[in-house]
């Protein structure tokens, strides 16, 4: 089956890249327990990276008799590639990710998550300053209230003392029932 | 078996079990609806918070997701021209042209009456056939379910794919990322590259979120400022003539919805087109032309979808193979909770089948109450800007990865898949084969192993048992003829066959 859409910035080298990794597990399957035994652990590893690089092939053979959705040489691809596959927003979004993943354990949970939900929203909503932090305070306090105290999820609790906190609230109802 | 409809109540009398799947329910119908959220992505992050619940709970919830989720994305699909999930798809083609006439209410409310018949139906043939497969699939060999597996990934791969190229390279992806770890039967290491941590393997919610929660956000980036159009909701409870008419043609395409479901690797979405096309050539005049606001447009795409839950739910709990990624991550959960679901599962734990056919059944009735009502908060919810949901996409990803072993190497496992998983998308691979595919991996290598080790590891007494069983071969040839049928192979041997006749 042909495709007629025309060819992405970086799909050929998306495309190689696949094929690159295939190898490299048909490599490595290989290495498992060679061609001991139709049964042996390193078989069926060995058939599917086998099949994966026939795929893989069969893609990069295709993408060459497809045409460029951007005509040009390279610097127009890389051009394209930067606007349309990994725009400004794509990037920086997931840049706020990373560094949020990073922050979740040092922080703690509630922190990292305040900073991640106000910065993000803001960039991406664009509204005023006041109203990013009131959504991600709200949003923050019924996610927290849904997974960690419906929920029971453990998060990492980081600078905020939350154990503290729950058990002291749950002291003071305690003690008022009494 | 005479203990079927009292394990098929348990959800109906417990309140709690009964609160689950109706939350569930509703969830899923928000989820459907609000575009930029799917059921898939919702069903592998909640896997992660139920994670530490008594399995009942757990699959009350998810059965209620799944079931709303479903019906949820044609309340978009008609109110904004936007598919809430891919079933919807052929919803919106009729659906938005009856919304822009002034009628979104009598199109909202025939589509939830149809889904919910469709829905009962496809329950109704999940409860009559599952014992029958059950039973025959006893007599299934290990090359039988390793054949299985492999026409489900291939059918994923190549339906709704570009090419079956990319889709197998999807699928073998897929297989390899569930290879990695210590073999399980022989303790050997695979793809460990000496990491003690990668022992266990990669966790598979971790690549399932990243997938299906992540990428799908990310993608979203692109859409950022998709305008919301508003629409006037009229009359919603649909006359009792208006059912009565479409119920034969209901019947038709629910049967349709069912079988295309119960094809290992095939779900609502495939379903709902080509039932919508088999409404175009059997209506002969209809009232509105197709494309222009037909309710047969909407009835037919609507039965077939939820059909084809209950359709889905056949292979996965008779065979253990998933209908579709959906019922693929439901399979990850039951694995979570120390259930094998395949033939034993109905003669072990025959409650456990009920116990699901309930909670299906009273899903659908959930979903036709909440269909029906509560449309004014649900336009309201459904205008919720991407700005805000993206961000909060993304943050429960991070918790639900973390929340399985607590650990932050799933979290950038979840990450790393999910940026795999937006290039895939972006060029035009899908991301449902890999899952598939980890999912499945163990099953076909540890069956291929048993069947070729009977053989005492000879290729052609395997080959020639495989043509000499009639269950082996039919598979053999789906297998075969898929792949012909989507390669150059395929069109050259039709040509040369064409010439012969000629």
């Amino acid at each position: 089956m042909l495709v007629k859409r025309r060819k992405r910035p970086g799909e050929s080298a998306f495309g190689i890249l696949l094929l690159l990794l295939s190898l490299f597990f048909a490599w490595q399957s290989y290495g498992i327990s060679g061609f001991s035994a139709l049964s042996s652990p390193g078989a069926f590893p060995m058939a599917v990276s086998a099949t994966m690089v026939l795929a893989a092939v069969i893609v990069v053979i295709g993408n060459l008799r497809r045409k460029n959705e951007v005509e040009g040489g390279l610097g127009a691809s890389a051009r394209a590639f930067l606007a349309n596959v990994t725009p400004g927003v794509v990037l920086a979004f997931t840049g706020m990710v990373i560094a949020y993943s990073v922050l979740l354990d040092p922080l703690g949970f509630l922190p990292a998550s305040f900073l991640f939900l106000l910065v993000s929203i803001h960039y991406l909503h664009r509204g005023s300053v006041l109203f990013s932090v009131v959504v991600a305070v709200l949003s923050l306090a019924a996610i927290y209230a849904v997974f960690r105290l419906v929920f029971k999820v453990v998060l990492p609790e980081g600078i905020v003392p939350e154990r503290e906190i729950i058990a002291w609230i749950e002291n003071l109802f305690a003690g008022g029932a009494h | 078996m005479e203990h079927a409809f009292e394990y098929f109540t348990i959800a109906w009398f417990d309140p709690q079990l009964l609160l689950l799947v109706a939350l569930g329910t509703l969830a899923g119908i928000y989820i459907g609806a609000i575009p930029g959220l799917s059921v898939t992505m919702a069903v592998s992050i909640l896997i992660s918070f139920t994670f530490s619940w008594e399995v009942n709970q757990a699959l009350c919830l998810m059965v209620g997701i799944y079931m709303g989720g479903v019906y949820g994305g044609s309340r978009t699909a008609i109110l904004l021209n936007i598919p809430g999930a891919p079933s919807a798809i052929a919803t919106a083609l009729d659906g938005y042209p009856l919304a822009k006439k002034g009628e979104a209410g009598t199109a909202i409310g025939i589509s939830t009456v149809m889904s919910a018949i469709g829905g009962l139906l496809g329950i109704a043939v999940l409860a009559l056939a599952a014992p029958v497969v059950s039973e025959f699939a006893l007599t299934f060999q290990p090359r039988d379910y390793m054949l299985l597996a492999i026409l489900g990934i291939l059918l994923v791969g190549s339906l709704s794919g570009e090419s079956l190229a990319k889709g197998v390279v999807a699928g073998c992806l897929g297989m390899l990322i569930g290879v990695v770890g210590l073999d399980p039967l022989t303790a050997e290491e695979r793809f460990t590259f000496g990491v003690v941590e990668l022992w266990n393997g990669i966790s598979f919610i971790a690549v399932m979120i990243g997938l299906f929660g992540v990428s799908e956000a990310l993608m979203q980036l692109h859409h950022l400022d998709t305008p919301a159009i508003k629409q006037k909701i009229s009359r919603i409870v649909p006359s009792w003539g208006a059912v009565r008419k479409y119920l034969p043609l209901s019947l038709q395409t629910s049967s349709i919805g069912v079988l295309i479901g119960a094809l290992p690797g095939t779900g609502g979405d495939i379903a709902a087109l080509m039932a919508y096309d088999h409404a175009k050539r059997v209506t002969r005049n209809p009232e509105v032309p197709f494309g222009e606001g037909a309710k047969e447009g909407l009835v037919a795409p609507e039965t077939a979808n939820n059909a084809a839950v209950g359709g889905a739910f056949i292979p996965m709990l008779t065979l253990g193979i998933p209908g579709d990624a959906v019922t693929a991550i439901i399979i990850g959960a039951l694995y979570i909770h120390g259930l094998n679901p395949g033939p034993m599962l109905m003669i072990d734990k025959p409650h456990m089948f009920w116990f699901m056919v309930g909670n299906l059944t009273l899903a659908n009735l959930f979903m036709l109450v909440f269909g029906l009502t509560g449309i004014r908060i649900f336009t309201k919810i459904v205008e919720c800007p991407r700005g805000i949901l993206i961000p909060l996409i993304l943050l429960l990803s991070v918790v639900g990865a973390y929340a399985v072993n607590n650990s932050l190497t799933d979290v950038y496992w979840m990450l790393a898949f999910g940026v795999l998983g937006y290039f895939m998308k972006i060029y035009g691979y899908q991301v449902g084969p890999v899952i598939l595919g980890v999912i499945l991996s163990r099953l076909i290598d540890e069956n291929w192993r048993r069947a070729i080790i009977s053989e005492q590891e000879s290729l052609p007494v395997f080959f020639l048992k495989m043509v000499s069983s009639p269950l082996s071969l039919v598979l053999l040839l789906s297998v075969v003829l898929i792949v012909v049928s989507q390669t150059p192979a395929g069109p050259a041997i039709l040509r040369v066959l064409k010439r012969q006749t000629n």
